[in-house]
């Protein structure tokens, strides 16, 4: 779907992206991870062919960007990060001027817009100007513009930053729909959140890529996969905690008391085994969980490295 | 060029919407035909064309044209905006042409807005109905020359007022190159006159206006255009690398 190779972009005599490769099939939602928005920012404006690279190569779909730019173009969808805004036109006359753009008219202009208006939840503000809409809906208008042609490759830059949490709930679960039907890169600065979203990780740092690897592999060297914390109102017995088998140590929570976060050993499980203890001891738990690993903590660590 | 249509179609819509063109539109008309009628005494001329009121033109067009073309790109002012046409199918030629038309068009529907003119002058006297269509046709491509100046200058400026300045700047040069020439007249080589007189829109123009509808004249603002229109389209490529 989508192969990138030796991918540089320099400005100012600065490299903001230097050699880049990564391949994307179809139905995989890549993760932009890592420090530095504008570097992600970039990239996804180099993929959509908004901006030239500096050198290497970008193939889309099987076309060369540099040299059919139009042709990339029509097979991308780009959400940006930056809103939306234009005083006079209404969400139905945006739509229907990028519908036009992107070469449909008559039915099935009619058509693609109103698909695209039903999927995002438009209908609402389908006759506000652009200007007066809020920062939730001038997103799901952006993306609506995004989506409008049924891209191969849709390129998200920040989709749910600043959005309230049911707003950006509902938005995610959009995404995740999305991602059976095209290639999708999303780009953003809440690790947790793009961990939930996606399937692969890319990890910039420093304008390179420093790690490609698959989602779960990322999870997986957090020192808190497996993890398992647990909060009661009375203290617990943590020795009996630290002897149970697998347990490589734990902690406490200094803003919380009463929470500790059990640390587990490469490859084991100790989920099981405090469960026992507790329902044994019978002491009184308010929350129990298991961790997926921290994956904040593991792109903050990679980066370091990097840059050390 | 298949998206011509789709930007004409905005761009005039973008004109329709905004009371500021028919305002300016309505200020040309007025002030043409009221220098026609007042300063030059039309009625009493007896004349058969209309002169009187298209030598005006050059510098009406220095308040109608600026009006015209700080709408140009006013969709894309936002910077948001800018950036999302970069990424769509769209070629930078499209947009340039496809605005320019459709701001040509609203030009010349200033100019047909004129007609009563000429059923008068036809109800009067005899008019020389050949003539003043050449009249017509020559302010529409000073207009359209003029415009494209302004498409040029809105590459390089963002902000409705250095647009607007510049324009005005670069239009009243021009128009006032004759006096410059005048000022010229024994310091400078012949060359240098002979040229600036030929660069001269204003002497073009009022050839065309007396009823002499020469190719190397039309040619001369249609090539203007070409240039400007050209060096629209290289800039807005260059801006995107």
């Amino acid at each position: 779907m989508i192969e990138i190779s030796n991918l540089t972009k320099t400005l100012n005599k600065k490299n903001i992206i230097s050699d880049f490769s990564f391949n994307a099939r179809q139905q995989e939602c890549l993760g932009l991870f890592g420090e530095g928005p504008d570097v992600k920012t970039m990239l996804l404006n180099l993929l959509s062919g908004s901006t030239q690279p500096t050198g290497g190569h970008i193939h889309i779909d099987g076309i060369n960007a540099q040299t059919y730019p139009h042709k990339a173009k029509q097979v991308i969808g780009y959400q940006r990060f930056k809103d939306l805004s234009h005083p006079t036109m209404s969400v139905k006359a945006f739509l229907n001027y990028i519908a036009a753009i992107r070469g449909y008219h008559g039915a099935e202009k009619r058509a693609r817009v109103e698909q695209a208006v039903t999927r995002l939840d438009l209908y609402p503000a389908l006759n506000a100007p652009l200007d007066a809409l809020c920062a939730c809906t001038k997103r799901r208008v952006s993306v609506a513009q995004a989506i409008l042609h049924s891209p191969a490759v849709l390129l998200l830059d920040e989709p749910t930053a600043g959005l309230a949490a049911d707003q950006a709930l509902s938005l995610k679960a959009f995404i995740r729909s999305l991602v059976q039907e095209m290639t999708v890169i999303i780009s953003s600065r809440n690790s947790e959140e793009l961990a939930e979203l996606c399937t692969r990780a890319l990890l910039i740092a420093d304008s390179r890529l420093v790690a490609d690897t698959p989602l779960p592999d990322l999870q997986r060297s957090s020192r808190h996969f497996q993890a398992v914390t647990l909060s009661a109102d009375t203290p617990l017995d943590l020795l009996a905690l630290a002897v149970l088998p697998g347990v490589a140590g734990i902690e406490e929570h200094r803003h919380a008391p009463g929470t500790v976060t059990v640390l587990a050993m490469p490859g084991h499980a100790i989920y099981p085994h405090i469960h026992t203890l507790i329902a044994n001891r019978r002491w009184k738990i308010n929350t129990l969980n298991l961790e997926p690993g921290r994956v904040n903590d593991v792109v903050q660590q990679l980066s370091q490295e990097r840059s050390h | 060029m298949k998206l011509l249509p789709v930007i004409f179609k905005r761009q005039l819509a973008n004109y329709a919407s905004s009371p500021a063109t028919y305002l300016s539109i309505a200020l040309f008309l007025a002030l043409s035909t009221m220098a026609g009628l007042y300063l030059h005494r039309w009625v009493e001329q007896d004349s058969g064309d209309l002169l009187v009121f298209f030598q005006w033109h050059p510098w009406l067009y220095l308040l109608l044209i600026p009006a015209l073309t700080i709408r140009l790109w006013s969709d894309e002012a936002d910077p948001g905006f800018a950036d999302l046409m970069s990424a769509l199918p769209i070629t930078a030629a499209e947009r340039v042409i496809g605005k320019f038309i459709a701001a040509w068009v609203v030009a010349g529907t200033a100019l047909i807005l004129s007609f009563p003119l000429v059923v008068a002058a036809n109800y009067l006297g005899s008019a020389d109905n050949g003539l003043i269509a050449s009249q017509f046709a020559a302010s529409w491509l000073l207009a359209g020359s003029y415009l494209s100046v302004g498409c040029f200058v809105c590459t390089l400026a963002r902000q409705r007022v250095v647009i607007f300045i510049l324009t005005i700047g670069l239009l009243l040069a021009a128009t006032a190159l004759s006096s410059w020439v005048d000022a010229l007249e024994r310091q400078a080589p012949i060359w240098i006159i002979d040229s600036l007189s030929a660069l001269n829109p204003q002497s073009r123009f009022s050839t065309i206006d007396h009823g002499k509808f020469t190719l190397h004249d039309s040619l001369y603002f249609v090539s203007m255009i070409v240039a400007f229109l050209t060096a629209t389209i290289v800039t807005l490529n260059y801006k995107l690398r």
